[in-house]
């Protein structure tokens, strides 16, 4: 299966991982660490914009979270579909 | 249920704690009636040695039995041994069903987790951190913790409504009529400060010690007339973790810049003059701000009166330099203090009584100017919470921040405006330990932040040139921008922790977390 990821686990940032899912799957994302216990409503919400702005479908994104704010969550998990999706590893 | 005069809804009732007196202001409630006291002894010259042959004799000898309390001081910190082998040995012994009621618990307690599992201890009034507070937070315990701030231990112990069975006391030296010295020895820890209510007003004294010396030791904190059996022990903990936990001023230029502020709105207030009194404590942010008020005191010729609480190597300079004129000293952070306090005069030790209850003829906290606290969150009404996390955890105790901000003439909290992604300044803290009315000012990196009821302090800082001030509104809705909306605790109803007031009154209360 493939995989890419994007991120660290630098304070204030985190690390995403994204696979390729079967067709008909759809989006499922999961999310641990620092902020996920006030904040995963929003943070699924910024994922699933992300994902949907860049037009995909089936995905699975797991999030090792250490305190990243919506801007930074939002870059990194473009990062890593545009590594998934081909361009650089 | 009735709500305290924070709004906070407390039941009139908590299984496992009884009836509560709800928070009604910080200086509302007045005592009646006398001190409660210890049991009276009778030692003749019939008995001039106290030892025992090891620490399960000095348990047996104690008369602790099941069911009873026991209490323990944190000044060995993360180092410390005694507790842990006090419990293992009870739990030996068949002991159970203990309150322990230590000063404080770190780290190293950890091990007591077994001891909360199998019954040995069933309550514990004192504050809980890491594994011990996760544990109670998901519902480990089936009686609330009582969190208890460094004044409103002694108050309660004094006036009665903490009976101490047994207590142990860690003693750094010692001689076998219970003399007990905290400066000597390869355990020493300096002041003993916290272990002195329990030392008089407990039914059984037990001084734990790894370092016998002929009597009459000397210099003495707490003297043969309240220990009634010594025991010597291989050693009563780490010289490495009694002096952890002391920061290093921090490095981080988002926390000097939060310290610089806040040192100018010291220096901008009314009691930047001589004679000034401050306490700062161990921590990163007021470490530096200690760092810089120096730089002003200097620069401006000022010379304070003394410095109070936790005591570090940093103030201990500023005592050599004659920068303070004292040093009270209930805590000593590092080998530094623990030096001083045992060599200079003018550096002295001061009982948790002394340093900040409410209920005497007046503490020290009282004679305090500034005060800088941290906390874990603020909230737009200038209440603090220290006690729990972002995620509804129980993980701190309240120490002296409830007895400083109340005494203080200034008090200063001051932090980052987010940690991580999580805001440090919100609509409604989650907990309240402390109350706004007696919070003067925030200070994070976009500025200081004053309660509008210092209206004083607000005019003293628009009249000083380019101090950043912001309004509650502006610093709170700039949190909730870069942080975006938070969901809510999820918790069950049961009441994990109960948060008193400084006088015994029910600030807030913790509940369980839900399981995922």
């Amino acid at each position: 299966m493939n995989t890419a990821q994007a991120g660290t686990l630098e304070s204030m940032d985190c690390l995403v991982t994204v696979s390729e899912a079967a067709s008909g799957t759809g989006v499922k994302i999961q999310i641990t660490g620092s902020s996920a216990a006030r904040f995963k409503s929003a943070m699924e919400k910024k994922v699933s914009e992300v994902i949907a702005s860049m037009g995909v479908k089936d995905i699975e994104i797991s999030i090792q979270d250490n305190g990243a704010l919506d801007i930074v969550l939002g870059a990194r998990v473009e990062a890593a579909v545009k590594r998934l999706m081909g361009g650089e590893r | 249920m009735a709500k305290n005069a924070l709004g906070r809804e407390i039941p009139d009732f908590i299984e496992g704690y009884g009836k509560t007196k709800p928070f009604q202001g910080a200086f509302a409630l007045k005592p009646e009636g006398y001190r409660a006291g210890g049991k009276i002894r009778c030692v003749n010259s019939t008995c001039t040695d106290k030892r025992v042959s090891d620490i399960k004799a000095a348990i047996a000898a104690s008369g602790l039995k099941s069911g009873m309390t026991v209490s323990f001081h944190h000044h060995l910190r993360n180092g410390d041994y005694v507790v842990n082998m006090v419990i293992d040995a009870c739990a030996e012994m068949g002991i159970k069903n203990l309150t322990l009621f230590p000063t404080a618990l770190f780290g190293v307690h950890k091990k007591l987790i077994e001891h909360i599992k199998n019954g040995v201890i069933t309550r514990i009034m004192g504050s809980v951190n890491g594994p011990i507070g996760q544990l109670v937070s998901e519902g480990g315990m089936d009686v609330p913790v009582v969190l208890r701030s460094h004044g409103g231990r002694p108050r309660a112990v004094a006036s009665g409504d903490v009976h101490i069975d047994v207590a142990f006391i860690a003693a750094p030296t010692a001689d076998k009529y219970g003399n007990i010295c905290g400066t000597q020895g390869q355990s020493a820890c300096g002041s003993l400060g916290y272990a002195f209510t329990d030392a008089q007003y407990a039914d059984c004294v037990v001084a734990v010690t790894d370092n016998l010396q002929p009597y009459p030791v000397a210099p003495v904190s707490i003297s043969q007339v309240y220990a009634d059996i010594v025991v010597e022990v291989p050693s009563i903990g780490d010289p490495a973790g009694i002096v952890s936990g002391t920061t290093k001023v921090t490095r981080d230029p988002l926390r000097l810049l939060i310290a610089k502020y806040a040192s100018e709105l010291i220096e901008a207030s009314p009691y930047f003059k001589d004679g000034i009194s401050f306490q700062t404590g161990a921590g990163g942010i007021p470490l530096a701000v200690t760092a810089f008020m120096k730089e002003a005191m200097i620069k401006k010729g000022i010379k304070g009166s003394f410095g109070l609480g936790g005591i570090t190597g940093y103030f201990v300079e500023l005592l050599k330099e004659g920068l303070v004129e004292r040093l009270m000293d209930v805590q000593s952070f590092d080998l530094e203090a623990v030096r001083s306090i045992g060599e200079n005069p003018k550096h002295i030790e001061i009982s948790a009584d002394w340093y900040a209850n409410p209920w005497n003829s007046g503490a020290a906290v009282n004679m305090l100017d500034v005060v800088i606290l941290g906390a874990t969150e603020v909230d737009v009404n200038f209440n603090a919470n220290v006690n729990t996390e972002a995620d509804g955890a129980l993980l701190h105790g309240t120490g002296g921040h409830q007895d400083t901000a109340a005494g203080a003439k200034l008090t200063i909290i001051a932090q980052p405006l987010l940690r991580g992604r999580i805001p440090c300044v919100t609509d409604n803290v989650y907990s309240v330990t402390t109350p706004g009315e007696v919070v003067d000012a925030i200070v994070t990196e976009y500025g200081i932040t004053i309660n509008p009821k210092r209206k004083d302090l607000l005019d003293a800082c628009s009249a000083v040139k380019g101090l950043p001030l912001v309004s509650m509104d502006e610093l709170v809705s700039r949190a909730h921008k870069m942080s975006g909306p938070t969901d809510p605790v999820a918790t069950e109803d049961r009441i994990i922790g109960v948060v008193e007031w400084r006088d015994g009154t029910v600030i807030d209360v913790v509940r369980q977390l839900k399981t995922k």
